[in-house]
């Protein structure tokens, strides 16, 4: 039965990692621009949504709070960040070291605000019950599960039915090309960092409600995101979805076998393995030598 | 995210007024484009053009005339500065210096979107589709760029398979999975869905069959007869450009060294001395 019950602890950690990998598939492939600071804006959407909570807001209140604060975060990073990096053709190292600063500075000025260490929240969503002998189950088991899914539907079908979901698509594809037919690419890499940013904030309420938060918790969610966009596929939103669903239940389950310290190991380990065996992930195109 | 839309900025221009400024005889307009007391504003207007990459110059001192449904043909040799001529016309190049006059006006702001709105469309070089995108996902993409109203979509789509009715036999496949044809002909097609006045084209021939381009140059002639509709092509193929141009400027290290009627250089040895 523990095996079992890792394995539902890892289905509900992976949906989460599934959101946030989607999120930060979803920018990656629209504008290219590596955003390494994608998991300082699950820091402070749960944070953010921690505050509200307790402060008595409405938790409405606090999970729109959290998910405009992410997506702020998200544009201001185009907009002031990457944007004149680009302006100036900074290269790809120029992107990756200001983002890695900008989500130091983000994770210090939590611990400054907030106080270090972890912190969380006690909902009546958190709290377990046993549904079976020595199985035990929250109702946030299910609403991550159900939130991963309609989030992931709703996105797939902005993307596939929606003029701008559209345009998300062509501008992955060729951003040049989109300038003659007359769209702003800026103005879509915009909104690819809007909703690429929104997508964390249900994973950042959700955690907060289950294993909580601390400061750094943004550089563990980075990691994810870029292992899962990679193990995925590039480009693939499906990929770093399922990806993402994959390397939870892997740090969930080598406990099991392990202690608690090597679950992160896991999901680099399957990130190693694709590396190895297949390079171009579970739906990416082949990669070229 | 109707942020990401063009926003229309031409109150003169109506993109879908195809008879406005347009020649029903197609070519006399052309036939005597100096002659400005008649004719209406030229559909373009280039003056003293400079444009660059870098410090490289490109563009030297170039001006030029489009009026209403002529065919102008741009030619020249690898590097002679055309495609750049073509992108600064359709605002995705800033030019250095120089005056660009679109239906008599000067934009507010040169951009592919205003120059949309004010009837411009531009067919660019290379395969202008986006290969994981259906044919019909580009169309509705087009139509959207361009404000077109929802309720109009549909007619507008069904007049371009009209134009180019072998596009029906693909309409739902991706555009990467056609051939090098097949996918100049969605290109083509895309812009002209916005309903332009004036038609750029660069280089539709590329990688194209001979018998293939006179297949996409025959709609175009028969939209310029038609609708009166100005075309610039920019072109290597000379002998299928000049049929649907009425005038031919060649241009050579980013400058113009020759501009006069197709007729003028049916005599291959000029030809080749403007090389």
């Amino acid at each position: 039965m523990l095996f079992v019950q890792l394995l539902l602890g890892g289905v509900q950690n992976g949906a989460l990692y599934a959101l946030t990998a989607a999120g930060f598939a979803l920018i990656f492939g629209a504008t290219k621009v590596f955003h390494v600071a994608h998991g300082s804006a699950f820091t402070l959407a749960g944070y953010v949504f921690l505050y509200g909570w307790t402060h008595n807001w409405n938790s409405l209140l606090s999970s729109l709070a959290a998910v405009a604060v992410a997506v702020a975060f998200g544009v201001g990073m185009e907009r002031l960040v990457y944007r004149p990096i680009q302006r100036h053709e900074g290269s790809f190292f120029t992107v990756f070291v200001a983002a890695f600063g900008v989500s130091i500075v983000v994770q210090n000025l939590v611990g400054v605000f907030a106080g270090r260490g972890f912190a969380s929240i006690d909902t009546p969503l958190s709290n377990a019950s046993e549904v079976l002998p020595e199985l035990f189950l929250a109702d946030v088991f299910w609403v991550a599960i159900l939130v991963a899914l309609v989030m992931f539907v709703a996105l797939t079908l902005f993307l596939s039915r929606t003029n701008a979901g559209v345009a998300l698509r062509a501008l992955a594809q060729n951003p040049d090309l989109l300038r003659a037919y007359g769209l702003s690419s800026s103005r879509l890499s915009m909104l690819a960092f809007a909703l690429g940013s929104a997508l964390v904030a249900p994973a950042a309420i959700l955690t907060a409600m289950t294993t909580g938060l601390n400061e750094a918790v943004g550089n563990h969610v980075m990691l994810l995101s870029m292992a899962s966009t990679i193990v995925g596929g590039v480009g693939s939103l499906r990929g770093a979805a399922l990806a993402g669903l994959l390397l939870g239940v892997a740090e969930s389950v080598v406990l099991v076998f392990l202690e608690t310290q090597w679950a992160s190991a896991a999901s680099f380990l399957v990130l190693f393995g694709f590396i190895l065996f297949k390079p171009s992930g579970m739906f990416g195109a082949a990669v070229a030598k | 995210m109707t942020g990401a839309k063009a926003e229309p900025s031409s109150p003169a221009a109506n993109p879908q007024d195809l008879s406005a400024g347009a020649n029903p005889q197609g070519s006399s307009a052309a036939a005597n484009p100096q002659d400005a007391a008649a004719a209406p504003a030229l559909a373009l207007e280039a003056t003293g053009l400079a444009a660059g990459y870098g410090g490289r110059e490109v563009l030297q001192d170039v001006s030029l005339t489009l009026a209403p449904g002529e065919g102008l043909c741009l030619i020249g040799h690898n590097g002679a500065g055309k495609s750049t001529l073509l992108r600064v016309l359709f605002g995705l190049h800033r030019p250095a210096a120089g005056e660009i006059k679109v239906f008599g006006r000067k934009l507010a702001a040169h951009t592919p979107a205003a120059l949309g709105a004010a009837g411009v469309a531009l067919v660019p070089e290379g395969r202008g589709v986006f290969p994981d995108l259906t044919v019909l996902e580009i169309f509705g993409l087009a139509l959207w760029s361009a404000g077109v109203p929802k309720g109009e979509r549909a007619a507008r789509i069904d007049d371009v398979l009209e134009l180019l009715p072998r596009i029906k036999e693909f309409t739902k496949r991706t555009a990467g999975t056609l051939s090098g044809g097949q996918q100049q002909m969605v290109s083509i097609a895309r812009a002209l869905l916005t309903r332009p006045k004036v038609l750029l084209l660069d280089e539709p021939s590329i990688g194209l069959a001979p018998k293939l381009f006179q297949d996409l140059i025959e709609p175009i002639a028969r939209l310029r007869a038609e609708r009166g509709v100005a075309i610039l092509l920019v072109e290597q193929n000379v002998r299928e450009a000049f049929a649907v141009s009425d005038r031919v400027i060649v241009m050579r290290s980013g400058q113009m060294i020759f501009e006069g009627a197709p007729a003028e250089l049916s005599d291959h040895t000029k030809l080749m001395e403007l090389f």
